[in-house]
């Protein structure tokens, strides 16, 4: 069943667009994406976005925020921001899991591995810096239904 | 394609401006240079490994160029690129930020057509369609892009000069119960909570409700 | 040095209506500005980020006793916030928080509500009370309680068209807000009542 966190998407999404321009300013690499290539969260199957929605807000909290600090104080508050909101909203996600039993198919899997793939291909910095640019595309999908 | 040493003044300011969806590039000639400056334009789509030529934008001496088509598909991103040529000298490559038409794009009022019948006026309003490349292909309204799309109205009452605010999802709205010989206009604005965009207002359309007979 | 400078006392966060602030007592050094500084640390930064605290560059070197933490408690987790004194070189330890904070907690009141009657119109005006507050306004024809209408307002920056209401009967309203992010509401604002414009040759 759908799973409300409306209201945190939005805080997160203000959040992500005030830092937004200062954060994809940092990363220079245009050919390659964490998310959306080579193929694109807009093919995953409405049965598997429960599934890879909660793999990837334990991504960004385990793997993506922690190596996002920067010299600028007010990028560093807003990522905090997200960051909190994102443990809000996955324990919401977990809640969600464990009432609708909702499964990781294969394809998701499958998905997750390949996003795991693009990251581990970057040093760590520059591929949190671009994961964390990318949040936009991760908003985008999950509020596109 | 042997360009030469590239000592020319940077084009500046480019970025993108789209309403609807209809997105073109623009940027400002480079500092200090007259007439006589030609251009050429690339594009990429953001995590694809190549960037794109723009044909129809290849020596050009204008300072826009509309990759409306390149850039439709608005699950991708894009970033674009513009290059300035002049008595053989050529300027680096220029781009622009990382563009998200969803989120990036400005969105027009909706159309707004008001009757009025017995004592009640009728408000029927239109949100903007999507930037299509002809007028044969399917049209597309910005309401299938952006799902939670609701309407403000304001109705403006010319004699007291009040004006009340509704809030509607649906694209009809009747007011009923107004005043006779009383004239009340009309206007009305898109308002998208998540991204968070929202048009102006339309243009008002004033309509005068019958006296009773 | 960090010792002769005492450390900030009474350390406490205010919260209203989504609006946080924290507040402490001062340090009273005679003939002497002190300063203080305060720092915040989220759920994430203590779990995930090495228990690190992150500075509040608004109240850095400030000498008010007062810290508006609203946008940096921006999420429904637990935060501890720290505050310390400075003179010149000289800083005090940090005085943290006894506990956490949660945005939860906030304390909620009332909606300011203004009921209008023009014509026939059933109008209400609402305080705006910042992106986080949605209003539930519930309305009657009065002697019909048991058929009360509801509705839920986001936007609010004008006068809201609520209903149309039957020639010369009396109308009531009255409101919550909603935080949807904290799932709360406030209690409701006082029942105003209007009545309509008479019109015996209205049928409705």
């Amino acid at each position: 069943g759908a799973c409300s966190v409306s209201m945190s998407m939005t805080e997160i999404r203000a959040g992500f667009t005030a830092i937004k321009a200062n954060i994809q300013s940092r990363d220079p690499i245009r050919t390659l994406s964490i998310l959306s290539h080579p193929c694109s969260l807009h093919k995953v199957k409405s049965s598997d976005r429960c599934c890879i929605t909660h793999q990837l807000f334990t991504f960004y909290v385990d793997k993506v925020f922690k190596h996002c600090r920067t010299e600028d104080s007010f990028v560093n508050r807003k990522i905090s921001s997200i960051a909190n909101s994102f443990l809000s909203v996955r324990r919401k996600l977990e809640q969600c899991r464990e009432k609708n039993k909702c499964v990781c198919g294969e394809e998701s899997t499958e998905k997750f591995k390949q996003i795991l793939a693009n990251y581990e291909g970057l040093n760590v910095t520059s591929a949190a810096m671009k994961s964390l640019g990318e949040l936009d595309i991760l908003l985008d999908w999950m509020e596109k239904s | 394609s042997g360009e030469l040493y590239c000592s020319l003044p940077n084009p500046r300011n480019v970025h993108f401006e789209s309403i609807n969806m209809k997105n073109i590039l623009h940027w400002s000639a480079p500092e200090g240079t007259g007439d006589g400056v030609l251009y050429k334009v690339k594009y990429a789509v953001y995590g694809v490994g190549k960037w794109i030529r723009k044909p129809e934008c290849r020596n050009i001496n204008r300072t826009w160029c509309d990759l409306s088509s390149e850039t439709s598909d608005y699950e991708e991103q894009y970033y674009a690129s513009v290059k300035a040529f002049l008595n053989g000298t050529c300027s680096d490559w220029m781009e622009t930020t990382r563009f998200n038409p969803l989120t990036d794009t400005k969105i027009d009022p909706p159309m707004v057509s008001v009757s009025s019948t017995d004592r009640s006026i009728s408000i029927i309003l239109t949100a903007p369609e999507k930037w299509k490349r002809s007028p044969e292909e399917e049209s597309m309204s910005l309401l299938q892009v952006y799902p939670g799309l609701q309407y403000n109205v304001s109705v403006f009452n010319k004699k007291t000069k009040k004006r009340w605010s509704f809030s509607i999802s649906n694209n009809t709205l009747v007011v009923p119960w107004l005043e006779p010989g009383t004239a009340y206009c009309v206007s009305a604005q898109i308002h998208v909570t998540t991204p968070l965009l929202d048009s102006g207002f339309s243009k008002e359309h004033c309509i005068t409700i019958l006296k009773d007979k | 040095g960090d010792s002769l400078l005492p450390a900030p006392q009474s350390i406490s966060v205010l919260s209203t209506n989504m609006k946080h602030f924290l507040t402490w007592s001062p340090v009273i050094i005679q003939g002497a500005t002190v300063r203080y500084s305060v720092e915040f640390q989220g759920e994430y930064e203590r779990e995930y980020a090495n228990g690190s605290w992150i500075p509040i560059s608004e109240c850095s070197l400030t000498t008010a006793t007062v810290c508006n933490i609203t946008e940096d408690i921006s999420a429904s987790v637990a935060y501890r916030l720290r505050v310390r004194a400075e003179l010149g070189a000289t800083r005090s330890q940090w005085g943290t928080t006894k506990g956490f904070f949660n945005r939860a907690t906030t304390s909620l009141t009332p909606p300011l509500l203004r009921v209008v009657a023009d014509g026939h119109h059933l109008l209400v005006e609402l305080a705006d009370m910042g992106p986080s507050f949605q209003f539930r306004v519930l309305y009657w024809r009065k002697g019909q309680e048991s058929r009360v209408q509801q509705r839920m307002m986001k936007e609010v920056s004008s006068v809201v068209h609520l209903d149309t209401m039957e020639a010369g009967a009396e109308y009531c309203v009255k409101a919550q807000t909603h935080v949807q992010a904290i799932n709360r509401s406030s209690s409701f604002s006082p029942t105003q009542c209007v009545r309509g414009q008479g019109d015996t040759s209205l049928w409705l």
